[in-house]
């Protein structure tokens, strides 16, 4: 296991959103695809998961359908709506371009100013 | 945000699924984490405690995503009506008399509303209402008017063949009594008569056979008749082969040709109908038809008002031009719900008035009230306050309680609004409104809750703005909760409910001076033991004027037979009763030049006057020799004596061509034919003998006008009104009678709006009287229960009972008199707006503000005396004791 960072703020719906939008899951899976597709590097604290699911749903960005789960269990599942799609896409571009301006700040040398 | 608030609402409406659905998702992703743990190796029940542990606090991941889906809100309010219901359950005596007077108010309110919709607001019951409507006429000059037209013959041709943006129909106004057999039976009924495609315009269409045609509707065309659904079922058994049948109507045979569908009504709302047939002769000749119009698809009623200028424009006859020379006369299309409605909107918009006025009285009632349990709340206020509660969940908390109080009272207002209703439709006469129904619909209710809410609003704003100055410190550190500001705020809600008190009071006094003046009137002939009923002489075995003469002269004679009768007559109108016709006439006075004068006509048999007991002044009354081949004789009344003779004699001066008058009577109260004015008048009349009358104008006045056999008893006659129906059946057997009424039974007819405005606003100001009863008694009452200390110590210190009573009332009575100046004041100027509806008492009536004064000056007193004696129960050593 390597190190884990703690969340940003504002950052765990655009994650869930991206987890859901590989494919339908469950909340149990919605963590461990986060855990997967970040290499083990995000740690999602377990109680706020499921008010942000609710909330997303709520808002219309994904979408809830009762399901089977692997171990033929009862599940609610989630997927992306087209709403949701949207919305992902705008915050994956916003966050490229903070990433890239904040990049390009810590990495100023004295002789660029 | 559509679907945000469609997730809240699937949320709200399947809460429990919603509950259910958490735990078990939930629950499945703690399983799902021990199995995972457990595979990686750790015990079983050690996973499920990591589980858990990481989890976290499932109550309270609950709530975070019962907050993510907006369900907190309602949870608190869920919780808040919760403690209001507690709250108010445990203050029944608060509780009952807040949600009392609310349901008296609000119920009151309902009831006119109801009357108010179904006759303003509510469409007509026909397919597109707002495309009905009917002429008024304009004419702007110093006499001029803006009412409902109606037409002439002539009229009518233009109407219905040049305005082609309208379908257009005229009927006759209202209904008259005519004479069915069927079968054995003969039946009087109210039949009216209507033109082609008057049934068209109402979007009616038979429920067996068909409209009347064109054809039918021409002059002297074939004789047929419509049913209503009502008469089809009771005279005919509901047999559809009555359906071409020919039926003995007026005396002759009419074929029927549709019956109208069940639960329909018409704005005639007669049992029968027969085509028109109208020309520009004889009834046609006068402005004696009403018309109703539909716009036709694709035309504009301003279209429809210029093709209605333009064709009558070109009319021959104008007299709006003759009688108002110069004016400018105009015919526009008005909505028919509005022309049916309009001579009633004046005063149902005063009971609006009133209602509301009660409404303001019951919001100055419990803002008091409200007020005052406020002030008792401080504690509990100050403490939640120190305990952490914001300001604004404390106002909240009111809100909450003020709104429930105003649902539950709305709520049993409906019931009280439900009841009042009944009762107002019992006490108006049958047809009285132009609407079949008066329903406590979807509309009603609306407005009921609006008024439910707005009421909350005004009685809890007072006392809401009262809590924000709670001072934590000093309400919690002293027992006195009266401030002195909030008495002051009381007395001023008290004084503007008495004021407004006093104008309901003065209003309605002032219409009961009126009605009193009214049914006081001196008759000018004596009502008592008078017996009268109507019979329908548009029929063909009367139109030979010497069979209607043999017809009065033995049904009268065989009447007068009937033991205990003292004598029997026939009028076309009676005392009490608008005269049938309203004629113009020349008098003759010797060489003077004539004077065209407008008169009451009655047509009477010789006993009219002895009969009903009618003075005769000057002269002679008719007697068996003034028929049809003698002198042509008339006997004017004392008004129109003195309004065209002076104070000469008009004996032996002539009407018209050659009609001498013979005698002069005592005036009869009557209502107004010729000039608008009071209910009840002794205006200008002109009596002649029946068998003087032209047979061609007799038999077009019977069409109208049902004539009344009346007979006078000394005393009450056991089995009069059949002995009456048989004399008549003696002499034609088939000639039903109306139905009876005695003089009394008709003042009272005369006079129902009058009284129908007594009861309603009578009943609303005392109302108010009992409210602002109930306001005076708990001011006073909250004033003796705060201060019973205060009054114990000064009672310990030498004070007498009486003087602390008295200091005590003093705060009520000087609200009260203050609120009676300022209604005083008030009536001053907002009864001027009665003028028109007020006859023999002024606006400013001394006896009137008399009773008011004394009235609420006794109720006041009791009021303010009742709770003030219980300063006499306080005992200065307990209450000292208690402190």
């Amino acid at each position: 296991m390597g190190k884990t960072a703690d969340l940003l703020p504002g950052t765990l719906d655009m994650l869930i959103l991206k987890a859901v939008s590989l494919k339908p899951l469950h909340g149990y899976g919605v963590l461990l695809r986060i855990r997967q597709i970040s290499r083990d590097a995000l740690e999602i604290p377990q109680g706020s998961l499921y008010p942000a699911l609710y909330r997303l749903e709520h808002q219309g960005l994904i979408a809830a359908e009762w399901g089977q789960s692997d171990n033929n269990r009862r599940a609610k599942y989630y997927t992306l709506t087209a709403a949701g799609r949207r919305r992902l896409r705008e915050e994956t571009a916003g966050w490229n371009r903070l990433v890239s301006a904040i990049g390009a700040a810590l990495n100023t040398t004295s002789e660029e100013v | 945000m559509f679907a945000r608030f469609r997730s809240l609402l699937r949320a709200l409406a399947l809460r429990r699924d919603f509950e259910s659905g958490m735990s078990e998702e939930l629950s499945f992703h703690i399983e799902q984490y021990t199995e995972d743990l457990v595979r990686s190796g750790i015990s079983r029940q050690e996973a499920r405690r990591r589980a858990r542990l990481e989890f976290g606090g499932m109550d309270a991941v609950k709530g975070d995503c019962r907050e993510a889906r907006g369900l907190l809100v309602f949870d608190e309010l869920e919780r808040m009506f919760h403690y209001a219901a507690r709250q108010l359950w445990c203050n029944p005596g608060f509780t009952t008399t807040v949600i009392l007077t609310l349901a008296l108010a609000i119920g009151a309110n309902t009831a006119i509303f109801s009357i108010v919709n179904a006759l303003l607001l509510k469409s007509l019951p026909y397919a597109h209402p707002e495309r009905m409507g009917t002429i008024y006429t304009r004419v702007t000059s110093s006499g001029g008017y803006d009412e409902r037209h109606n037409l002439d013959g002539e009229q009518w041709e233009l109407l219905r063949d040049n305005v082609p943006a309208l379908i257009s129909a005229i009927s006759t106004r209202g209904t008259s009594g005519v004479n069915l057999q069927a079968g054995s039976q003969v039946q009087y009924l109210h039949a009216a008569r209507i033109s082609a495609h008057y049934l068209d315009v109402l979007a009616l269409q038979p429920v067996l056979g068909r409209n009347f045609s064109e054809v039918e509707d021409r002059p002297q065309g074939p004789k047929t008749a419509i049913l209503s659904y009502s008469l089809w079922r009771n005279a005919f058994g509901s047999n559809p082969d009555v359906l071409g049948e020919s039926i003995l109507l007026k005396g002759e045979p009419y074929m029927v040709i549709g019956v109208l569908p069940e639960a329909v009504t018409t704005p005639l709302n007669a049992d029968l109908y027969t085509a028109i047939q109208a020309s520009r002769e004889g009834e046609g000749a006068g402005t004696n038809f009403e018309a109703i119009t539909r716009l036709r698809d694709g035309a504009t009623w301003q279209e429809a008002d210029a093709q209605i200028n333009r064709t009558w424009s070109l009319r021959s006859d104008r007299y709006e031009l003759k009688d108002n020379p110069g004016a400018q006369v105009t015919y526009y299309c008005v909505p028919l719900q509005k022309a049916e409605a309009a001579t009633l909107r004046p005063q149902v918009l005063t009971l609006m008035l009133a209602a509301g006025l009660i409404l303001l009285i019951a919001c100055a009632n419990l803002a008091g009230l409200t007020l005052v349990r406020m002030m008792r709340r401080t504690p509990e206020v100050a403490t939640r306050l120190a305990l952490g509660a914001s300001r604004w969940q404390i106002q909240k908390q009111f809100w909450i309680e003020n709104l429930l109080l105003a649902l539950v009272g709305g709520a049993v207002g409906i019931g009280v609004g439900f009841l009042a209703l009944r009762s107002l439709l019992l006490l108006l006469p049958e047809h009285f409104l132009p609407v079949a129904r008066v329903p406590l619909d979807g509309q009603v209710m609306a407005f009921t809750l609006a008024v439910s809410l707005l009421t909350s609003i005004l009685f809890g704003m007072l006392p809401a703005l009262a809590t924000r100055q709670v001072d934590l410190r000093s309400s919690m550190s002293s027992r006195a909760v009266a401030g002195v500001g909030r008495q002051r705020l009381r007395e001023a809600l008290i004084t503007g409910e008495i004021a407004l008190t006093v104008v309901l009071l003065a209003a309605s006094g002032l219409l009961i001076r009126t009605l009193i003046h009214l049914e006081t009137l001196p008759p000018g002939f004596n009502p008592n033991g008078v017996m009268a009923a109507k019979a329908s002489l548009d029929d063909a075995r009367f139109h030979d004027p010497a069979a209607l003469r043999k017809l009065l002269d033995e049904s009268t004679a065989a009447m007068r037979q009937i033991p205990g009768v003292q004598d029997a007559a026939v009028g076309l109108s009676l005392p009490y009763e608008r005269s049938a016709i309203n004629g113009s006439l020349t008098i003759r006075k010797g060489t003077e030049a004539e004077q065209q004068v407008q008169t009451d006509e009655v047509f009477v048999t010789p006993g009219y006057f002895k009969a009903l007991q009618i003075p005769v002044l000057l002269g002679r009354s008719f007697t068996e020799g003034d028929g049809p081949d003698a002198q042509h004789v008339a006997v004017v009344n004392q008004t129109f004596a003195r309004k065209f003779f002076h104070d000469a004699s008009p004996l032996g001066h002539y009407l018209d061509k050659n009609t001498l008058i013979v005698g002069v009577v005592e005036n009869v109260a009557v209502p107004p034919g010729v000039d608008a004015g009071a209910p009840l008048t002794g205006e200008q009349a002109v009596y002649v003998p029946y068998a003087q009358m032209d047979a061609q104008l007799l038999s077009l006045v019977h069409v109208w006008f049902q004539p009344s056999w009346i007979v006078r008893t000394g005393g009450p006659v056991e089995g009069l009104t059949a002995q009456m129906q048989r004399a008549l059946a003696s002499v034609d057997p088939n000639l039903p009678f109306s139905g009876f009424y005695s003089m009394r039974d008709l003042l009272a007819k005369t006079l129902t709006m009058q009284r129908v405005e007594v009861a309603l606003l009578g009943a609303m100001a005392a109302l108010a009287l009992l409210l602002s009863a109930v306001g005076i008694f708990a001011l006073v009452a909250n004033i003796v229960a705060q201060r019973t200390r205060e009054i114990g110590i000064r009672m310990t210190l030498g004070a007498t009972i009486l003087k602390t009573m008295i200091d005590i009332a003093s705060t009520g009575l000087s609200a009260s008199a203050l609120g009676l100046v300022l209604g005083l004041i008030l009536c001053a100027g907002a009864l001027r707006a009665m003028r028109s509806v007020l006859y023999g008492v002024g606006v400013y009536d001394a006896p009137t503000i008399l009773v008011v004064i004394l009235t609420l000056s006794a109720v006041t007193l009791l009021a303010i005396t009742v709770p003030a004696l219980r300063v006499a129960r306080i005992d200065p050593a307990k209450t000292l004791r208690e402190e």
